[in-house]
């Protein structure tokens, strides 16, 4: 990609977040529900005091001059005081980026493994029982509600079994201080390998229930992929040379057949942010999706309009490395 | 990597269980809590966790009367002048003492315009009239307030007392995070979004006088864990992880009870439910259509079928657990007859159409109201709202051509000013009725300056007998808050407060 290309393609970006703050501004300041009165309540409060409460949040102005101050504020990363937790936007919401982050990573990993191995193994194996319970596995994992999902691994491993816990990231937070904010990273900096081990325990299921629908849907793509691959010319000639065939398989059909799954993949790792907000919420993961939800339900605006920024950046960047992915794995392909 | 996880998992539970022999108490929080700052916040679940690391003056016992925490005596000596004395040797978490001068401060910060970092405390409404906060020895202070407010008490609980000197060295934005307090545990850390851990203050003077045990806690450790989904909440519960639960599901109760080590909490809530009746209008401006309206709802079957019998039958709109309550009153009986009779008497023999106004998350409980109406008399229907467009609506009495509004209104303190004034005064900013009676106005204007408690109790007693007959709303319920407790927990209870301070709780084995 030549240096014009990429200033073109950030240039891009630029009326597709402009859109996407107009969106999320109008909607919060249409959406009924005025944040004023939810945070009192029934409470006593004389007119004044609403007034002065409404001057803190901004409130009193029109919605178009908020809007301006809005998009002036938010071109240079200032997103205003959180209503509820009377803080900057930007520090609640850096405080919780690193444990979506964590899930994120994990949840991918898992999928690429479960997706891209299972993929594999049903093209090989095609027809046969491997392939059949693959097949229906992956049916299953794109069909099952998440919330749903999650709270079943609960009743089983926590509840029934006991073998691994509810929700949280770690047993007892307080024994490891917080440097990077990733605790896995943190637990080893602090030498801790007890509970680095605990935290991975809190973060398996989450990050299986996270990862389970995306790595369904990887294993439907690559096995596609690598029927096509191996139905080539070229693997056939492969295997006339006498090459081995692990050696066909890995080298010759999977290369090419990974080419749709990683650009896949890539995309589809912004669909895990939208699930976070379930997951987070199900597994009592202290994470960015959970403090949209919360967020939204106490009609939280600035806290909302940066989140859902935050997200659309991620996205639109998420979707620009597919395609340089795509490109740099694809020698037929030149952006 | 399931197998490796089940091997560690078996490694660490033997790991953890060397460690918990320290009490550690968990409970599992419905939402997470917002800031640390005593005086910036207008969240319950926020309040329930900085109870239990900052005191305040007064508290209440658990059947919700007013009584001296951090003072030694509170009393009031004038209609407008209340006066605190502190408790001698009362430390902070860091060892300094508390004085009249934290008092003082702790008001002035949530009373003065702009006190906190150039913003208002959004607690402000919660302090009264307080003008003026008067130091008048080491250990005295006085509270001067602009005009007589007999609640003045009922309402001091919700604002906890906070250090001058922590305050001005971390500043409020240091308080959102930072915590030092007087209270029964100190702050080990907030993770935000995921706990809060908490550890036993050894030196803590040992709360009010007046609720026994007096000490220090009596666990070591307290974390409130954020578990904001019921299901997993209860799993939580289920599998041994907390030791409390807060808003437990209604579907989850017998799975609780059945459970061999686990139960449920219940208490009265503060909020209650009720039907406002246009009284500007006909039909409902005829007293006898009104009677026959509350004498044609099946309360307590409501409350079994559709509340799970987690509710109480109201005779007004005032909680039994309200001061000023009077307990003469009985709910109105469900009586289809006596409602068909006043309904002919007030010229309406074939019955009478009307419609209830309902938001979403109570239509269930709306349409239940009109099935049993519908058998007694009325042919009563249900129209779906949004909630904010409904409060529009019916803002002005005055203004439109509603019939009934399904609606609640809670009041904290439970003092009949947090609710029968608001909701039935003439014109006062919940009445969306139009109700009006000079006389009921009379006792409750009377009341809000009267400072004898007893008077003052019989003022509200007397304007219950009137709206109890003249039934300006069908008075519903008052919901149950429930909670899910191990069999290890002892020495808690929940009250009417919502707050889970646990500076008496103990756990066991």
């Amino acid at each position: 990609m030549t240096p014009v290309a990429l200033v073109e393609r950030l240039l891009q970006l630029v009326p597709v977040l402009l859109g996407i703050a107009a969106v999320v501004f109008f909607m919060m300041a249409l959406t009924p529900g005025d944040p004023v009165e939810l945070m009192l309540g029934d409470a006593l409060a004389t007119p004044e005091q609403k007034e002065s409460l409404r001057r803190d949040m901004g409130l009193d102005r029109p919605a178009p001059e908020r809007f301006a101050l809005f998009l002036k504020n938010a071109a240079t990363g200032e997103f205003g005081m959180s209503f509820h937790h009377r803080r900057p936007v930007g520090q609640v919401i850096l405080e919780r980026v690193p444990a979506t982050v964590e899930l994120t990573l994990a949840s991918m990993l898992i999928a690429l493994v479960l997706g891209i191995g299972l993929g594999v193994l049903a093209a090989v194996k095609r027809d046969s029982w491997i392939d059949r319970v693959a097949t229906v596995t992956s049916l299953v994992g794109v069909s099952m509600p998440g919330f749903w999902f999650g709270i079943l691994l609960i009743l089983l491993f926590a509840v029934a079994l006991g073998v691994l816990p509810v929700s949280g990231r770690i047993g007892y937070a307080g024994e490891v201080p917080f440097v990077t904010r990733f605790l896995l990273v943190d637990t080893l900096i602090a030498g801790r390998v007890d509970s680095f081990l605990d935290a991975l325990r809190h973060l398996l299921l989450p990050a299986v229930t996270l990862g389970l629908a995306m790595a369904a849907f990887l294993m439907r793509v690559t096995r596609a992929s690598m029927l096509e691959a191996l139905a080539q010319d070229y693997v056939t000639f492969a295997e006339a040379k006498g090459i081995s065939r692990a050696r066909v398989l890995f080298r010759h059909a999977l290369k090419n057949a990974l080419i749709p799954t990683v650009t896949v993949a890539a995309i589809e790792t912004g669909t895990l942010l939208g699930g976070n907000m379930i997951v987070e919420t199900v597994f009592g993961w202290p994470g960015l999706g959970r403090l949209v939800v919360e967020g939204i339900f106490t009609r939280n605006y600035p806290l909302v309009q940066a989140c859902v920024l935050l997200y659309a950046v991620t996205y639109v960047l998420l979707n620009f490395c597919a395609d340089l992915l795509y490109a740099a794995l694809n020698p037929r392909v030149r952006l | 990597m399931r197998h490796a996880a089940v091997a560690v998992s078996t490694a660490l539970t033997l790991l953890l269980a060397g460690a918990a022999s320290a009490a550690e108490l968990r409970v599992g929080y419905s939402s997470d809590i917002t800031t640390l700052d005593p005086a910036n916040h207008r969240s319950r679940v926020t309040e329930g966790v900085i109870h239990n690391m900052y005191d305040a003056v007064v508290t209440r016992t658990d059947d919700m009367k007013v009584v001296p925490e951090i003072a030694e005596s509170f009393k009031q000596i004038d209609a407008t002048t209340y006066e605190a004395k502190i408790r001698k040797g009362i430390k902070f978490h860091d060892g300094s003492a508390l004085t009249a001068e934290d008092v003082k401060f702790t008001f002035d910060r949530l009373t003065k315009e702009n006190a906190m970092g150039g913003k208002t405390s959004p607690r402000k409404s919660l302090v009264g009239p307080v003008a003026d906060t008067i130091v008048v020895d080491p250990l005295t202070v006085r509270f001067k307030l602009g005009n007589p407010w007999p609640i003045f008490p009922a309402y001091l609980p919700f604002n906890q007392v906070v250090s001058k000197a922590h305050v001005e060295k971390v500043g409020t934005d240091g308080m959102a995070t930072k915590a030092m307090g007087s209270g029964p545990f100190k702050l080990v850390e907030w993770r935000r979004g995921d706990s809060v851990i908490l550890e036993r203050f050894a030196d803590y003077y040992g709360g009010a006088a007046d609720i026994p045990p007096a000490g220090p806690a009596r666990v070591d450790r307290l974390i409130f864990k954020v578990i904001p989904e019921p299901a997993s909440r209860v799993a939580a519960l289920m599998a041994g992880e907390v030791d409390l639960i807060d808003e437990l599901p209604h579907h989850a109760i017998k799975q609780i009870e059945g459970n061999p080590k686990t139960r449920v909490l219940k208490t009265n809530g503060t909020r209650s439910f009720f039907i406002d009746l246009n009284n500007r209008k006909p039909p409902f401006n005829d007293a006898r259509v009104r009677q026959a309206a509350n004498h044609a709802v099946n309360r307590q079957l409501i409350i079994d079928r559709i509340l799970n019998g987690l509710a109480v039958p109201l005779a007004t709109l005032i909680s039994p657990d309200s001061y000023g309550y009077n307990a003469a009153l009985k709910p109105y009986a469900y009586d289809p007859a006596r409602a068909k009779a006043l309904l002919a008497e007030a010229g309406h023999p074939n019955g009478l159409e009307v419609t209830i106004d309902v938001d979403n998350a109570f239509k269930d409980q709306a349409e239940a109201v009109a099935a049993s109406m519908s058998q007694a008399g009325f042919k009563a229907s249900v129209r779906l709202w949004e909630r904010t467009a409904l409060t529009d609506l019916w803002k002005d009495p005055e203004k439109h051509d509603r019939q009934m509004q399904f609606r609640s209104w809670g009041d904290g303190a439970l003092d009949p000013v947090g609710i029968f004034v608001p909701v039935l005064k003439s014109r006062d900013r919940g009445n969306f009725s139009g109700y009006s009676n000079a006389e009921v106005d009379k006792l409750l204007t009377a009341a809000d300056t009267e400072t004898d408690v007893a008077k003052r109790s019989k003022m509200y007693q007397d304007a219950q007998a009137i709206i109890h007959k003249e039934t300006p709303l069908i008075y519903l319920w008052l919901p149950q808050d429930v909670y899910g407790a191990s069999k290890r927990l002892k020495s808690w209870q929940p009250s009417p407060r919502g707050i889970i301070k646990l500076h008496r709780a103990q756990v066991e084995g």
